[in-house]
């Protein structure tokens, strides 16, 4: 690493974080010196959320140590880290909206302005007007939090962070987890200068997806791959292309989304969508899928993506045009009549969406085919045993035995299971919200396989991912989707995949 | 602080349950009309009204039994308010009826604690109406003070006959052997005046040995479980059954019933309850006192109606008609029949116009 | 059927054992254990046949009553309309059977009216919380005081005194050394145990208490699930309500009294998570025991009224405290 002259404030030695299956951060090694913004980047599950939650005292490191001004250290908690002079701005807003700009300020550090219990709310509020002085925004301190916009949250974010500086002896080190997703340019022209102004006050670690704002705003970047640091580099010298290519870690690995395996989809349409919308969500969607076809759909948040998966799986019921199953048109008003209709969601959330943890495999497996089990009322145990210990070999789900709670599995298992869930209840059409988030590699290539071997049986599938390179790579077909539209449709056969480029291109 | 003085073990205070007795009460008010009128009357007599803690139990019914049986002796509007143990629910409903009868009412309450009895008294006499209270009431608010509207305060000391049950219970054991008591709520007068009366009473029988005394709250329920447990840890030792109320005699009852000893050991409860009485002509208990609720649902209307009416003046009464305990009667084996063919086969018939007939003495504070 | 997914073989290491063992699943029945052997220690008259049959009578009602709450709980619902139901049921069965104060005499007929009434109860709670949204805790508050206040209206604040020898006989006729009453809840237990285990409502009340949302996405009526274990519950209850009356002899509008705290107490106790998903009728039985057990054993071994209830209340905050498997509680992504 390149000799600072400037004096480290915080630096990472050799920390390594696991959670059951996920090896989430592996011998990571940072270092912030005074008055540097860091850049942070990686895929997601690359472990920069993990890595953050550890500076800001949420997690503990299992082994490794934290040192703030070159002394070793522990953040127990959250606010324990403030002490510390670590301050945080989230990605999603943590301003309480039913407060006003000064309360949460100062929020959980009233006891400065409190004499015998009483709060002294006009000294609160000077205070707070000085904050947001320091960082020139022009907001009345006495406003309710909602009633501003994102872009002045932030600030007011940025503000309350500032605060440390009161009672923190070191330097300030700010996390900004990102802070830029919900901002106008506009708006993120304005955050970037405050923040560069406040260099000389603090340092800074700036994590985003949008690459070439990290180019812009940091001094210098660390790379994350599969939960380790991977690269160091002064951002001068860097560019989105050599980022990208360190990130994804291998030039487009046809191998690695199991290309060899897309064959081609057959002739019958399971799924037929003309002129569908949904007010305030998406307009006009109209495809076909047929079965054992991957369609994968590409767009940012607010494309209308999410709420078109919704309507598929019965949650948001579209206004007008036309659905057809199987050949027969649909309104589909609740989840149990997508499922009648033979559509599975394997969800993103599937800790919480996906399976009940405190059943064992087998119960999970069985859950949205037991109609099938029942006899004169009362479900057939062996039968149902022997169907879980069926599909356990199938999928080849590691776990100790059907009787294990799905608790104790790994995320990639638990994926597993999920899908055998649906494959048990015959579904021809599955909709894969972010079917790999959070797995480790190993898991992620697993299931990758899974999807080629459903959908060469026939099962239909719709995919929405977090990497447009998984998107790209598991497809036959590709939509993209921006405001609510289908802007672009692609092939997508092996060997003769669309470049990423061209995709962003329709979706920004 | 004055804890609320049960009138009859009936009832018990939400202690487990307080956070919902606010809930409570807005449930019941809602399940039951505050008001209850049962018939309209001729202008100028006056509304008689009682208010009571609640309907659902036997004790208060018999009282609002006894308040109808005098109004209609009268040919008066009569008026039940129900507090179901919300203080504030009972004098907003006392000022409500003031209101609306303009002052031309007479009311006998049972407060539902003792602080309330003050408000409702001021209340009375600002509006011109009389009041008799029972039970429950500060010991430094006396009838004297409010002349004439404050007629009288009527109680009953629980240790005469908390003694009489020990007695009673003794005498059927043949004067030795060993008996457990059921106490009522720690903190409540009645349940410690009760059990005032035992301790003398064991005093004075040194050959009958306390085993133990549990807490069952008044509840028959709990009793049922404490007994159970006193029957495998003392066994045949339990000669009697000393309980504090009858819903609690009657409880021990049927823990000894599915022990196949019902009978074979003496209960004794305190309320008068109906089924306590049953169960005295059957021989399962040796005894109760009835307080005769009717009684004091009917006389201290028609005291509160003789001196509104101006049949006396209470404030040239002595003070042992202002503020005297009543009488109970205590029933056993010999009384039972005799009292149960009066008082519950056929409607219990009183001399409305003996107002002073079973007042036993000067209230004593200590 | 032709299985390419057979053909993946890859990367197969050991199945991570990741299962511990889990003090929390076994914790209750430590508890039920350590403290009967304490109190033997004191008094060794509490394992004697006589003390076993009225621990067992005075468990077979919380017993009957947590069954038909483990079920709501196992929900991640809550059920406070335990005592309005007892009253009720009691209070009805009371007027149906031969009695002191009418001239019915229904008999066994009687029962299956009680333990409709008792289902409609509940129905009406799972109705009202499903279709308008009320919070159950809200739904149940309002029904248990409709339900108190309707057997106030059929009583009129008296007690009826129950004389049909069937009824009575639950408490007081005995079957090989235990009340008919105490096998009837075993009885129910047994019918828990298969609605728990072996029915497609057991499964879906496990699958709703581990999230709505999930039960619903692999097409699950939810609505119909809640319906009809807040209805199951209220028939159990209605049969807690016939044990009350069988074992006090009389219906009256106070017999429920007390048994809300019982029995939550109860299923809490046991291990069934107040979360919903984790838990079932079986903990619930050790967890009747264990209060059973040690109001029982309180008084054997001589501590004073005054305590004991303040005994109640750490015991309930111990359970839950070791029953929470905190290692859950963390985070995962």
């Amino acid at each position: 690493m390149s000799e600072g002259s400037a004096e480290s404030v915080l630096s990472l030695v050799n920390v390594h974080k696991r959670f059951p299956g996920v090896h989430a951060l592996k011998n990571v090694s940072i270092e912030v010196r005074r008055g540097e913004v860091i850049g942070l980047v990686g895929e997601n599950g690359a472990g920069k959320s993990t890595l953050m939650k550890i500076l800001s005292g949420v997690y503990q490191p299992d082994t490794g140590s934290i040192k703030i001004a070159g002394q070793a250290t522990q953040l127990e908690s959250a606010a324990d880290a403030n002490r510390k002079g670590i301050g945080m701005v989230f990605q999603e807003q943590s301003l309480l909206t039913n407060l006003t700009v000064g309360e949460n300020i100062y929020l959980g550090n009233e006891a400065q302005f409190t004499r015998f219990g009483i709060v002294n709310w006009k000294a609160l509020y000077t205070a707070a007007s000085r904050q947001l002085e320091k960082i020139q925004v022009d907001v009345d301190p006495s406003l309710r939090a909602d009633d501003l916009d994102f872009a002045t949250r932030q600030m007011v974010e940025l503000a309350k962070a500032l605060t440390l500086e009161e009672h923190a002896s070191d330097h300030l080190v700010i996390l900004l987890d990102e802070p830029t997703s919900v901002l106008e340019q506009a708006e993120i022209d304005v955050l970037f200068a405050r923040v560069r102004s406040l260099k000389s006050r603090a340092s800074f670690i700036f994590v985003s997806h949008r690459l070439d704002e990290v180019l812009d705003l940091s001094d210098r970047i660390y790379v994350m791959k599969d939960g380790a640091v991977v690269a160091d580099l002064v951002a001068a010298n860097a560019d989105v292309n050599t980022l990208h290519h360190l990130m994804v870690g291998r030039s487009l690995q046809s191998d690695y989304y199991r290309e060899p395996l897309q064959k081609p989809y057959r002739d019958e349409v399971v799924l037929e969508v003309d002129g569908l919308s949904l007010d305030h969500a998406y307009k006009n969607i109209g495809f076909k899928l047929h079965a054992g076809e991957i369609l994968g759909i590409a767009g940012v948040i607010g494309s209308g993506r999410e709420e078109l998966a919704r309507t598929l799986v019965g949650f948001a019921p579209h206004s007008s045009g036309s659905l057809r199953v199987l050949n027969r048109e649909v309104h589909l008003m609740s989840p149990a009549e997508a499922v009648d209709m033979g559509i599975g969601y394997i969800p993103r959330e599937r800790r919480v969406e996906g399976l009940v943890l405190f059943l064992p495999v087998s119960a999970n497996i069985t859950l949205a085919g037991l109609e099938k089990l029942t006899r004169h009322g009362l479900i057939d145990t062996r039968e149902e045993r022997l169907l879980a210990t069926r599909w356990v070999e199938r999928l080849r789900i590691r776990t100790p035995s059907i009787n294990t709670l799905c608790l104790n599995l790994s995320g990639g298992n638990q994926q597993k299971v999920v899908l055998a869930k649906w494959l048990n209840a015959n579904v021809r059409i599955l909709i894969l919200d972010h079917p790999t988030r959070g797995l480790d590699v190993g898991a992620k290539e697993e299931v990758y396989e899974l999807v080629r071997a459903v959908t060469s049986e026939g099962v239909a599938v719709i995919l929405t991912s977090d990497t447009l390179e998984e998107t790209i790579g598991l497809s036959h077909s590709l939509l993209v989707m921006r405001d609510g539209e289908i802007t672009y449709r692609a092939d997508s056969e092996p060997g003769n995949k669309p470049s990423q480029i061209e995709i962003i291109g329709h979706m920004v | 602080m004055v804890k609320k003085i049960i009138a009859s073990g009936v009832t018990r205070p939400i202690m487990r349950r307080s956070f919902l007795k606010a809930a409570a009460a807005f449930g019941f008010a809602g399940a039951f009309p505050a008001i209850l009128i049962r018939s309209a009357n001729a202008a100028g007599t006056p509304t008689v009204v009682n208010s009571i803690r609640s309907l659902s139990n036997p004790y208060h019914a018999t009282w609002n039994k006894g308040g109808a049986a005098f109004a209609k002796a009268v040919g008066a509007e009569y008026v039940t308010l129900v507090t179901e143990g919300n203080s504030e629910k009972g004098i907003a409903d006392i000022k409500a009826i003031l209101a609306k009868t303009g002052g031309n009412c007479v009311i006998n309450i049972d407060p539902n604690d003792s602080p309330d009895a003050r408000p409702i008294v001021e209340a009375c006499k600002a509006a011109g109406a009389y009041v008799v209270t029972q039970w429950n009431k500060p010991a430094d608010l006396h009838p004297w003070d409010f002349n004439p509207n404050y007629v009288a305060h009527i109680s009953f000391s629980g240790v005469p006959y908390g003694k009489a049950m020990a007695a009673a219970l003794i005498k059927s054991m043949g004067g030795k052997g060993g008996i457990v008591a059921l106490g009522g709520i720690e903190s409540n007068v009645p349940a410690i005046e009760r059990k005032a009366g035992l301790m003398q009473a064991l005093k004075e029988n040194p050959d009958v040995q306390l085993l133990d005394m549990q807490v069952a709250n008044w509840s028959g329920k709990e009793a049922l479980e404490k007994t159970n447990a006193w029957l495998t840890q003392f066994g045949e030792k339990i000669g009697g059954i000393w309980a504090a109320n009858d819903d609690m005699a009657l409880g021990a009852v049927e823990a000894l019933r599915a022990d196949g000893r019902a009978g074979k050991v003496s209960v004794t409860g305190i309320d008068g309850i109906q089924l306590a009485v049953e169960a005295v002509l059957k021989g399962e208990m040796a005894g109760t006192v009835a307080w005769d609720p009717y009684w004091q649902g009917g006389m201290g209307l028609a005291i509160a109606f003789a001196a509104k009416t101006g049949k006396f003046d209470p404030s040239k009464e002595p003070k042992e008609h202002r503020e005297f305990y009543g009488t109970g009667v205590t029933i056993t084996s010999e009384n039972a029949q005799t009292f149960y063919d009066a008082n519950i086969k056929a409607e219990p018939k009183l001399d409305w116009n003996d107002i002073w007939g079973r007042a036993s003495g000067q209230i004593q504070y200590n | 059927m032709t299985t390419p997914i057979e053909q993946i073989t890859k990367r197969q290491p050991q199945p991570k054992r990741i299962r511990r063992w889990r003090v929390a699943t076994w914790a209750p029945l430590m508890v039920l254990v350590l403290l009967c052997i304490i109190v033997t220690f004191i008094n060794p008259n509490f394992l004697s046949f006589g003390n076993l049959v009225r621990i067992t009578q005075s468990a077979m009602i919380p017993l009957v009553l947590g069954i038909g709450a483990t079920f709501i709980v196992l929900m991640g619902s809550i059920d406070l309309s335990v005592e309005g139901v007892v009253t009720l049921s009691a209070v009805i069965l009371s007027m149906l059977v031969l009695n002191g104060a009418n001239s019915n005499n229904l008999g066994v007929l009687a029962v299956p009216i009680v333990l409709f009434i008792g289902s409609a109860v509940g129905f009406i709670n799972g109705l009202v919380h499903v279709r308008l949204k009320v919070p159950s805790f809200m739904t149940t508050l309002g029904t248990w005081f409709i339900a108190l206040g309707a057997a106030n209206a059929l009583l009129g604040g008296m007690s009826t005194r129950i004389n049909d020898p069937f009824i009575r006989g639950l408490a007081v006729v005995r079957f090989m050394g235990f009340p008919w009453g105490v096998w009837l809840a075993l009885f129910c237990l047994l019918l828990a145990l298969i609605i728990q285990n072996y029915t497609r409502l057991g499964r879906y009340i496990y699958a709703l208490g581990g999230g709505e949302d999930l039960a619903a996405l692999s097409g699950i009526s939810t609505f119909t699930v809640r319906i009809a274990t807040f209805t199951l519950a209220g028939a159990f209850y209605a049969v807690g309500g016939i044990l009350a009356a069988a074992q006090l002899g009389l219906g009256n509008a106070q017999i429920g009294t007390g048994w809300l705290f019982t029995t939550i107490t109860a299923v809490v106790v046991g291990g069934t998570s107040l979360a919903g998903g984790q838990g079932g009728v079986l903990q619930t039985l050790v967890g009747v025991l264990i209060v059973g057990v040690l109001s029982n054993g309180m008084v054997l071994m001589g501590v004073p009224s005054s305590v004991q209830i303040g005994v109640q209340g750490l015991m309930i905050i111990a359970a839950v405290a070791l029953s929470i498997d905190r290692k859950l509680n963390r985070i995962v992504k």
